[in-house]
């Protein structure tokens, strides 16, 4: 079957056809998704239809002798012709070879009444035409017209159309503007018959085909089948027969018109949402991407800040318990601002500061995701544009609470009090006191060599105070070598430990910008990526 | 029938020449008194009836109505003379007479009281010879009869009371009185039709007051002023309605000498006087609304015209019947004068005497040619900027207007003599070319199989009128060539003359209205807004097309004057296809057309057997002789035309107004969304959403590593640390990125909302809007700048400004930097007035200095946003105004144009 042959250039486009209209709704101008609907419906329901039978239309404007070209060609006088305009209202159809046509006169909706049937085996030599549907169609330009779009319709729906032209009307608008221009691509299944030729002479019958073979070319149809005919006295109607023939015989038309309709379908479709660069678009966030959002997210909650702030805070406070207490007594001394301002309990506050949460500030992530969506719909047609962006912040007023949530829960705790520092601080008072008790010593031994109890006689013993000396100068020496020492050790700790909390916070707000931020705008590329796809291999 | 009623805005008071343009004549009336008896005997009828209802003195006591309070309440005798009719009468006008429904029925009572007389009188020979192209062109009552099958009666006298109030002198009981210079004519027609309910008839009677100056088809008149109190009293009431309905209208016209072919009555000759005077009776039980035109007219217009005839009449009484007589016989003699020529060309003989005696006064005609002359500034100078739906029909009607204006309008009425213009129009291949060179009888234009054929325009006229049309205004736009060349293009006008063509009719062959070449159609357009007459050809083919019956759509719009051709008729198929092209028109309401039925023969040499357009021709060569007919086929689509600028101009300025309101709705729409982006911003402020990420750990870090405490320092020896940490430096880049962060995203969302309103509003938002989705490059750059600017401001200020109280100031120092950061972190903390930064800068600062910084630096904040906002909204402003700015003073200018032109006329 010819047309099986042939399915396999029309089947994939009319899938990537469907993948578009899966996918258009609210990306795609309505008009042209619903004709694509449209389309679609037409395409299944003719290839389900006898691949048998041709249907063939005469569509032309009124008076210009379509019903009597019509009983021309089917030798009968089947339509009423008629000098009043217009004449026919309802559309006529004639069947050769009448098994299995009824489906498709039904989808045509043509009335039974208005349907005819020859034999064709009975007329000798029409054999060719065996599998035609001749319709006679209303006209498209007359005032009823205006209100009845039968002809309108079954011209969509015809697998071949005959345009019946007349010396008078061949030049109209309401022909070529409305049909002839609109279907250029449709020339493998158009034929324009031009009628009436009888009330030319021959050599202005000659000058009219010229000038409309050349109006044609000018409207796009590159090889216009133009063909004289005369309904009165017969002539010409035997070639637009054997023209007419040789497209039912070759059963091909109505998958030629298929494909037409394809054609113009798809390139009104590229004219709205061109491919071009459209596919070169990531159908994916990659990863630098993510890391710039997940960078950008972090500084929204200030990541690197909070790391800095914990580092300086906990070298501070642990001045306060592993430092060595003289410097802080010396600095005791000095005059508080604090105090001179009255403002003895604001101490407190500002620590209690520390002890604030991580949060994030919603300008900022806001501004984080729609770099993102920006860096991505670079070159992307308006509407995939804002449609990502749209995904990218779906779940935008939701994002700072969830980071900010997320975060304090790993947020260091800046005032905590480890217990080595306790230690330390035990270990520094023990040298607070060794410090004091060397120098009670050297005082004693110095200011009162014999005044001792003899149950000191040691303190007493002059030749041991140079050591005792020492030894004290060696504990202050020491409390301040702890003392510095130990602060190293805390600020070598909160570096560790700020190294440990940025790649803990990163890690969360990455997993966080993953849910919420790229799987949707990831959802949207995918379907851009697919939509693009079917357009291309709509395209063939 | 077209417009009497200019000439009431024209006038000046006092003055009664009579610009009356309505190129109709009062002898024509009597004329048509005689023929019709149908309306007689029904008027006889109906004056018998009135009596019934009305007091003793019927007619006389509907005559002016002055007194009602109704009377009074109309005021403005122009607007109402203008409306009232229009609204009362078209329905039935249009129904029937479909040439001039227009003209009768929007021009005043005066205009439709004059000329119905003509149509009448046109009617009636019409009907004894349809065949008379005449008279199918001006008819129109015709109609009447068969659609007014209820009530036969009151129809007619609608009809007769909006055509013409001569018809019913002769029978009428209280009507035509004219009197000598200063006469009063009374008409009244009370015609009640109603049964039973009679007495209970709502009655309102319309008295219009119209000063109107008339030309008198006699010499022999005088110039006097007349006064038409002409009232109508139709009681309509049917048996559906329960209460009858009356609507007696009554016409005081003011006519300057107007011997009208007013039969004076029989039966009431002095009627004048107590015609007027009785008016108010009626009105007792009636409700007359009286209109007054008179130009000097105010609210008490209907008084004046009441009294001042009332007042005048006595004079003359005497007069009056001896001037009623002599004008009896005037009228009698008119007919004679007509029927001689025939029964129409009669009636119009008076016409164009009275427009040549009668041209309009100068001054009145320079008010006109100005009025126009301003429209046309006023239409020419409009702008669309916007692509809005309808814009481009919108330019398209502009261009017609400005064309029609400067090819036809101004030309004609500069030159209202001048041969008339007919212009031959119709579908591709319906052989107007070959007709016209069948009538030139050579071949001016070319004829072909090819479609569409005629390219160029081309003229025919006979010689005489050759420089008229060579050198004169009309179509003044299209280049004149001899011959068709190699450079002829749409803008040229070819013209021939020939003597074969008779006088003071010119032939205008123009390309098709319905071929591929689009621009055949525009200049078909552009042909027929400059014809007086048209003549539509089309053929046994075409005659069902949509496009041709969309082109007599628009002459019927216009009120153009036409005919006609259906030409390719196979003669064995003509009767069923003219037939059938006839029941369409009819039911299309155009029956009446002249129309010229051409078989389809053999065309020899580009022209049609001579027989097949005889009939053309007589009609032409009648139009050249008749020059009454052609001015007033001239007239009356000069009339259609400047009425068709009551809608179209209007139409326009309705668009330009959409324009202004759209541009003002997509202007405000940027000014609202940014003005929200201002009010998130502050918001954010308000709200602390500014202290959080880094910020927050910043100034967690500032106090918290002690910087905080550091920055504030003992005096000692006045000596102010001057270090600014590291941590300070990042906790104000941390400040002034936030600050950022939150103008960029309220720009973002701004620019986006923008955007949004802007392709929800209009097709044209959308492609204005391409690529401003975004804010601009530099608004990054810009805010940074802004807000490090405001930074060092308030560190300034807070140096400058905040020097802290004196107490603090002996005790401790502070650092500006810090201070100034802390000062902004309070400033954002939101409503927390006790937080940490909120006291110490109270504490250092004071409480009064922190609340004059505070203000400033808020306001100093806001004002650097806005300018940055105000910098973004300027390029959607941009994107506007590059569409082109509607004036938006030009939509009045228009209606004011409109409204000018009209009392000009």
């Amino acid at each position: 079957m010819t047309v099986a042959t042939s399915k396999p250039r029309l089947a994939p486009r009319l899938s990537a056809l469907t993948k578009i209209v899966e996918l258009g709704p609210g990306r795609l101008d309505q008009k042209l998704l619903s004709e694509a609907e449209a389309l679609l419906l037409l395409a299944g329901d003719r290839l389900k239809l006898s691949s048998e039978h041709t249907v063939v239309a005469l569509a032309g404007g009124t008076g210009s002798g379509k019903s009597s070209l019509f009983n021309a060609m089917s030798g009968l006088e089947l339509s009423p012709t008629g000098v009043r305009r217009p004449t026919t209202a309802r559309t006529h159809a004639c069947v050769w070879g009448l098994e299995g046509a009824a489906p498709l006169l039904d989808w045509l909706q043509i009335q039974w009444r208005h349907r005819f049937a020859r034999a064709s085996a009975l007329d000798k030599g029409e054999s060719q035409l065996h599998g035609l549907i001749l319709l006679d169609l209303p006209d498209h330009d007359s005032i009823r017209a205006l209100t009845d779009t039968e002809a309108d319709r079954l011209i969509g729906l015809a697998d071949l159309v005959v345009w019946v032209l007349d010396p008078q009307k061949y030049a109209d608008a309401s022909t070529h503007r409305r049909y002839v221009t609109e279907l250029a691509g449709h020339e493998a299944v158009t034929v324009f018959a031009l009628n009436q030729a009888d009330r030319l002479a021959p050599e202005e019958l000659a000058e009219l085909v010229i000038d409309l073979n050349d109006l044609l070319r000018r409207e796009g149809v590159e090889h216009p089948s133009v063909v004289p005919t005369s309904a009165v006295t017969g002539r010409g109607v035997e070639s637009l027969k054997s023209v007419v023939a040789g497209a039912v015989s070759r059963r091909r038309a109505a998958i030629h018109k298929l494909e037409a309709d394809l054609h113009r379908l798809m390139q009104r479709l590229t004219k709205s949402m061109p491919v071009g660069e459209a596919l070169a678009a990531p159908a994916s966030v990659d990863e630098a991407r993510r890391m710039g959002l997940t960078d950008a997210l972090c500084d929204a909650v200030g990541v690197p800040a909070v790391g800095e702030a914990m580092e300086n805070v906990y070298a501070e406070r642990s001045s306060q318990w592993v430092g060595w207490p003289y410097p802080r007594w010396v600095d005791k001394l000095r005059p508080d601002p604090i105090k001179s301002l009255r403002l003895e309990d604001i101490g407190d506050e500002i620590r209690g500061i520390t002890t604030g949460s991580v949060s994030a500030q919603s300008a900022e992530v806001t501004n984080a995701v729609q770099a993102l969506a920006d860096g991505l719909t670079v070159g992307m047609h308006p509407v995939w544009n804002t449609a990502v962006h749209r995904a990218a912040r779906s779940q935008l007023a939701q994002l700072p609470q969830a980071l900010t949530t997320s975060l304090t829960e790993v947020a260091p705790q800046l005032d905590r009090v480890p217990g080595w520092w306790r230690a330390l601080k035990v270990w520094q008072y023990v040298l607070v006191a060794g410090f004091g008790l060397g120098v009670a010593w050297l005082l004693a031994g110095l200011l009162l060599p014999g005044g001792l109890p003899s149950s000191l006689q040691l303190v007493g013993d002059t030749e041991a105070l140079p050591w005792v000396g020492l030894m004290t100068l060696s504990v202050l020496g020491l409390g301040a070598l702890s003392g510095i020492a130990s602060r190293n050790f805390v600020e070598l700790g909160a570096s560790k430990e700020r190294e440990r909390l940025e790649r803990e916070m990163r890690r969360r707000v990455a997993g966080i910008a993953e849910k919420m931020v790229v799987e949707p705008v990831e959802t949207e590329l995918a379907r851009h990526h697919a939509f693009y796809s079917a357009m291309r291999g709509l395209s063939g | 029938m077209n417009t009497a009623m200019d000439d009431e805005h024209d006038e000046a008071p006092g003055e009664q020449t009579l610009q009356f343009r309505a190129l109709i004549d009062l002898p024509a009336d009597h004329d048509a008194a005689p023929p019709s008896t149908e309306a007689t005997t029904e008027v006889d009828a109906e004056a018998d009836e009135t009596p019934k209802d009305d007091p003793p003195e019927t007619p006389e006591p509907p005559a002016l109505t002055p007194d009602e309070p109704e009377a009074s309440a109309l005021d403005e005798p122009e607007a109402s003379a203008l409306d009232e009719p229009e609204d009362s009468v078209p329905d039935e006008v249009e129904a029937s007479a479909l040439d001039e429904p227009e003209a009768s029925a929007l021009d005043e009572p005066e205009a439709s009281a004059l000329d119905e007389p003509e149509a009448s009188a046109l009617d009636e020979p019409e009907a004894s010879a349809p065949d008379e192209p005449e008279g199918s062109v001006l008819d129109g009552p015709d109609g009447f009869a068969p659609d007014e099958s209820e009530n036969s009666v009151l129809d007619e006298v609608e009809g007769s009371a909006l055509d013409g109030p001569e018809d019913f002198a002769p029978d009428e009981p209280g009507d035509s009185v004219p009197e000598e210079s200063e006469g009063v004519v009374a008409y009244f027609e009370a015609q009640d039709v109603s049964q039973e309910s009679a007495p209970v008839a709502e009655a309102t009677p319309w008295t219009f007051a119209a000063k109107d100056a008339e030309p008198e088809a006699d010499e022999s008149a005088s110039a006097a002023e007349g006064v038409v109190a002409y009232f109508e009293a139709q009681d309509v009431s049917k048996e559906s309605a329960p209460v009858a309905e009356a609507t007696p209208w009554a016409f005081a016209a003011k006519k300057a000498a107007k011997p009208e072919a007013v039969d004076p009555s029989s039966r009431r000759p002095q009627d004048p006087a107590p015609a007027a005077a009785a008016v108010p009776a009626p009105a007792a039980e009636a409700k007359p609304w009286a209109f007054t035109t008179d130009a000097d007219a105010a609210p008490s217009g209907d008084f004046e015209a009441a009294q001042a005839p009332a007042a005048e009449r006595e004079v003359p009484v005497e007069d009056a019947e001896r001037e009623v007589t002599a004008e009896k016989a005037a009228a009698d003699s008119v007919p004679h004068e007509g029927g001689a020529e025939g029964t129409s060309g009669g009636t119009e003989d008076g016409g164009p005497a009275a427009e040549k005696e009668e041209e309009l006064p100068a001054e009145a005609a320079q008010a006109l040619m100005a009025a126009i002359g301003a429209l046309r500034e006023s239409v020419a100078g409009l702008r669309f900027g916007l692509d809005l739906p309808g814009a481009d029909e919108a330019k398209q009607e502009r261009a017609d207007l400005v064309a029609q204006l400067e090819d036809y309008v101004l030309p004609r009425v500069r030159m209202r003599t001048a041969p008339a213009l007919i212009v031959i129009a119709g579908s591709t291949g319906a052989g107007k070319s070959t007709l016209v060179n069948s009538l030139a009888e050579r071949n001016v234009s070319r004829t072909g199989v090819r479609r569409p054929t005629t390219g160029v325009p081309v003229l025919v006229c006979h010689p005489d009128d050759q420089k008229w049309f060579a050198e004169g205004e009309l179509l003044g736009r299209l280049r004149r060539i001899d011959k068709q060349t190699s450079d002829t293009d749409m803008r040229s006008l070819m013209v021939v003359a020939t003597e074969k063509l008779p006088q003071g009719v010119a032939l205008l062959d123009t390309p098709d209205i319905d071929s591929v070449v689009e621009e055949h159609h525009e200049i078909a357009h552009r042909m027929l807004d400059a014809a007086d007459l048209w003549i539509f050809v089309t053929t046994a083919a075409r005659y069902a097309d949509a496009p041709a019956w969309n082109l007599l759509r628009l002459a019927k719009e216009r009120g153009a004057r036409l005919a006609i051709v259906l030409s390719r008729v196979q003669p064995k198929a003509r009767d069923v296809v003219v037939k059938h092209f006839v029941r369409m028109l009819t039911e299309y309401g155009m029956g009446e057309i002249d129309r010229f039925v051409i078989s389809e023969s053999k065309v020899a040499d580009g022209k049609l057997p001579d027989s097949e357009v005889t009939d053309l021709r007589l009609w032409l060569a009648e139009l050249s002789v008749d020059e009454a007919r052609r001015a007033l086929a001239v007239k009356e689509t000069l009339n259609g035309v400047l009425d068709s600028f009551r809608t179209r101009v209007p139409a326009l300025a309705r668009h330009l107004e959409k324009q202004v309101a759209v541009r003002t709705e997509l202007r405000g729409d940027v000014d609202r969304a940014f003005m929200g982006a201002l009010t998130e911003i502050d918001k954010a402020f308000g709200g602390g959403a500014l202290i959080h990420g880094e910020v927050l750990a910043r100034w967690q870090d500032f106090s918290g590593s002690g910087d905080l405490m550091r920055s504030l320092q003992i005096r000692k020896n006045g000596r102010v640390s001057k270090q600014a940490s590291e941590r300070i430096i990042a906790f104000r880049a941390a400040l002034r990125a936030g600050l950022e962060s939150v103008i960029i995203a309220a720009a973002n969302r701004a620019c986006e909302e923008v955007i949004g309103r802007w392709r929800h509003r209009a097709e044209v938002g959308a492609t204005l809007g391409e690529g401003l989705d975004q804010p601009s490059d530099e608004l990054l750059r810009h805010a940074g700048r802004a807000v490090s600017a405001w930074q060092e401001h308030i560190t300034e200020l807070v140096r400058t400004e905040g020097v802290a109280k004196r107490s603090v100031s002996k005790l401790v120092s502070f650092d500006p930097d810090s201070l100034s950061l802390i000062f902004m972190v309070a400033m954002f903390s939101g409503g927390r007035t006790e937080g940490v930064p909120h006291r110490l800068v109270k504490a250092l600062l004071g409480a009064e200095s922190l609340r004059g910084i505070g203000a400033k630096a808020l306001s100093d904040l806001r004002a650097r946003i806005g300018m940055l906002f105000d910098e973004e909204s300027m390029r959607y402003v941009q994107a506007l105004d590059s569409a082109g700015v509607p004036d938006e003073s030009a939509a009045t200018r228009l209606y004011q144009a409109t409204y000018n032109l009209e009392v000009a006329r």
